[in-house]
């Protein structure tokens, strides 16, 4: 088959999976070498669904032994099927990097004979790059699930980023919709990935010129609305991750009807909301101090689509609520809606010169309108409602609809691959940037 | 009374150096590029002198900090038209408080240098992206793009890092400038050529291949035009190889 044709197949195979991130990697390029990382990551270009490009995303293979009902790759579905060889991927990588298509190489996999065989190529191929090839540009490496972990201990250290896809937030959404999935066979590779991380951390402490071992961290991918799980489930379980395997990033991907199957929901519209607030609620874990339990109970199992997360916890505990802006606390500023992790940071560093008034917040990136229901400024109260949750909720939720009016958009914003260093406020969106 | 420079960075920093020591106050301080001369404007014509601009250029890296130096030079870029008073306040601000008038950010002229250095270097990381190359002939990449503000100069560090072993141009056809590389270093020099011919002979063909992937890659059910030009404005579009017809 020509190399045009298997291209078309194995990236319209490739295209769900939502992480696209090129961030966090240092790596220099060597003299004979070619290509470098970026630090905080770039997008080369955004395609027509609006999400950034960054990595040439593509498959090795979607020839697939397994069976996964939400998946288009699955054995029983019927599609053309291909493969590439290592040279040919390593051709177009580089053929795209020096013409700066991309920040580097995403490599997946369906799996092919056998996890081993399946793993044993992709690490053929990343060899290739990096020590044939002098590559290196960044690249974001899957860990096949039940391969080798010897395999999978080597990969690393030619990837910047490692990824298993934990695709489903329950073993009995596994059971029913990936069978020959485990959840073992999941955990085990992240484990592997994540405690060879910190070894090689230390190892790095004492020699310094030891290789990097997936210096840009791991990563992991889940499915969200083809099983009944509640965003509760999902965001313990994505705080487990990131504190047991150090995850860099969690990735939400709306469920996209690719297949009819019993045990799947009918022909649903993906859950595009739904997503956008995990992703806004994931912010907060990783960056504003939250846990799941404060966002999320066994009363209140499901994010609130009218109102962000942050807005909705707000809401639930006006008793902490006014704070004052030029005495309370970095980690209090955090948890006002309105005010970002930027804009809290600005506040901090400017009041240290002269208290600030009402007019300078806006000039420092407040988002005054929902702020102003929950901040005090040289002691005055700014909302012109009392505090009280049903007016406050309502007074919220306006403001939302509005701005939803105007910027149909936020049913997208999450699937970009929010870096995970804050870029120019300019290139991202506020509500990519996590500043809620 | 308005003073006028002849919109090099140099004279700019010579202008900012008379504005002190003549204790002259200048209302604006203006490129001779933009101006347009009016009846009743009062202007001083100041004459660019490298030693006085390099005296300048001390004074802000040591007396305030590196970092307002960047800020001044990145607001040069611009090219805004009143870039140059904007710079001037801010370094009057900036000497009086020396490295701390970074943080306040409550002030109208730091405001005013912070919003356009912003802009200035968005655009920069957008290009970092956006830059694309061919292979032409005789074995030149090229990439022709028309930034907003002048900023072919500080891409130039990035990508000899990443592409030393390849000869390129990076050339902005709006200002007829142009960084060459050799594989060793970097010039900015001015540049018009264009019309170049591809290397044709070269398979696989990675401009169709790009185009064909771009198409690939979009989630056919969540197709949203309208996020992907916010973040990928239309006006760059002219360049990107992704954007052209086939053919
Ligand atoms: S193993 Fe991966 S590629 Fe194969 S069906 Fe399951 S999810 Fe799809």
């Amino acid at each position: 088959m020509e190399l045009e044709k298997k291209l078309n197949i194995l990236a319209d195979s490739a295209k769900y999976d939502a992480s696209c991130s090129s961030s966090g990697s240092t790596r220099k390029n060597k003299p004979g070498g070619v290509g470098n990382g970026s630090l905080g990551g770039i997008c080369h270009s955004f395609s027509d669904d609006g999400r950034c490009i960054s990595l040439f995303k593509i498959l090795l293979t979607n020839h697939c032994i397994f069976d996964c009902k939400y998946c288009v790759n699955r054995a029983s579905n019927d599609i053309p099927r291909t493969f590439f060889t290592p040279d040919e991927i390593t051709a177009l990588t580089l053929g795209f990097y020096r013409r700066n298509y991309i920040e580097g190489l995403f490599l997946s996999s369906a799996i092919y004979k056998n996890p081993d065989y399946t793993m044993e190529l992709l690490l053929t191929t990343v060899r290739k790059l990096r020590k044939d090839n002098r590559f290196n540009g960044y690249i974001h490496l899957k860990a096949i699930p039940g391969a080798d972990p010897r395999l999978i201990r080597e990969a690393g250290y030619y990837a910047d980023r490692m990824s298993v896809n934990i695709e489903l937030p329950t073993q009995n959404s596994l059971k029913l919709l990936a069978p020959q999935k485990s959840k073992d066979a999941i955990i085990k590779p992240m484990s592997v990935i994540s405690s060879k991380i910190l070894e090689n951390r230390d190892e790095r402490k004492h020699y310094s010129s030891s290789p990097a071992y997936v210096p840009a961290g791991q990563s992991t991918q889940m499915v969200i609305g083809a099983t009944p799980d509640t965003d509760l489930t999902i965001m313990t379980l994505s705080e487990n991750l990131y504190k047991r395997f150090r995850l860099k990033r969690v990735y939400y991907s709306a469920y996209v009807p690719v297949s009819s199957h019993p045990a799947l929901p009918g022909n649903i519209v993906p859950p595009l909301l739904r997503e956008h607030r995990l992703y806004q609620a994931d912010w907060l874990l990783r960056f504003y101090g939250f846990k799941a339990e404060e966002l999320l109970n066994a009363d209140n199992p499901n994010l609130d689509m009218e109102l962000d997360p942050k807005s909705d916890w707000a809401v639930r505990n006006l008793h902490l609520f006014p704070v004052e802006v030029n005495s309370a606390d970095y980690s209090m500023l955090l948890r006002v809606p309105g005010i970002g992790v930027h804009s809290a940071h600005r506040i901090v560093a400017a009041r240290r010169h002269h208290s600030l008034d009402y007019g300078s917040l806006k000039k420092i990136g407040v988002v005054l309108k929902r702020a102003c229901l929950f901040i005090t400024c040289r002691g005055k109260y700014y909302g012109n409602i009392s505090m009280n949750e049903a007016l406050i909720k309502d007074s919220l939720a306006s403001a939302g609809e509005k701005s939803k009016d105007k910027n149909p958009q936020w049913q997208q914003l999450s699937l970009f691959p929010s870096p995970d260093r804050p870029v120019p406020a300019q290139v991202l969106l506020p509500s990519i940037t996590g500043e809620l | 009374m308005d003073f006028l420079y002849d919109g090099s960075f140099e004279g700019l920093l010579t202008a900012v150096f008379e504005a002190y020591y003549r204790h002259e106050v200048p209302e604006r301080i203006l490129s001779r590029k933009y101006y347009q001369e009016s009846l009743l404007d009062q202007v001083l014509y100041i004459r660019t002198d490298p030693s006085k601009a390099y005296r300048v250029y001390r004074s802000i890296k040591e007396k305030i900090s590196p970092l307002c130096y960047k800020n001044v030079y990145y607001t040069f870029l611009s090219e805004h038209e009143d870039a140059a008073t904007w710079i001037y306040n801010y370094l009057r601000l900036g000497w009086s408080m020396g490295k701390e008038v970074d943080s306040c950010l409550a002030d109208e002229q730091v405001l005013k240098v912070h919003s356009i250095v912003r802009k200035v270097v968005g655009e920069r990381h957008r290009m970092l992206g956006f830059i694309r190359f061919k292979l032409l002939a005789d074995n030149i990449y090229y990439a022709g793009f028309e930034p907003d503000y002048n900023i072919v100069g500080l891409l130039a560090p990035h990508f000899s890092a990443r592409l030393p072993d390849q000869n390129w141009i990076l050339h902005d056809v709006k200002r007829s400038l142009a960084v060459l590389y050799n594989k060793k270093r970097w010039t900015l020099t001015p540049f018009s050529h264009t019309g170049f011919i591809s290397a044709s002979d070269c398979a696989p063909d990675f401009q169709e291949l790009w185009k064909q992937y771009f198409k690939r890659i979009a989630i056919p059910n969540r197709r949203n035009p309208k996020l992907q030009k916010r973040n990928m404005p239309v006006r760059y579009w002219k360049y990107l190889t992704e954007k052209q017809l086939p053919g």
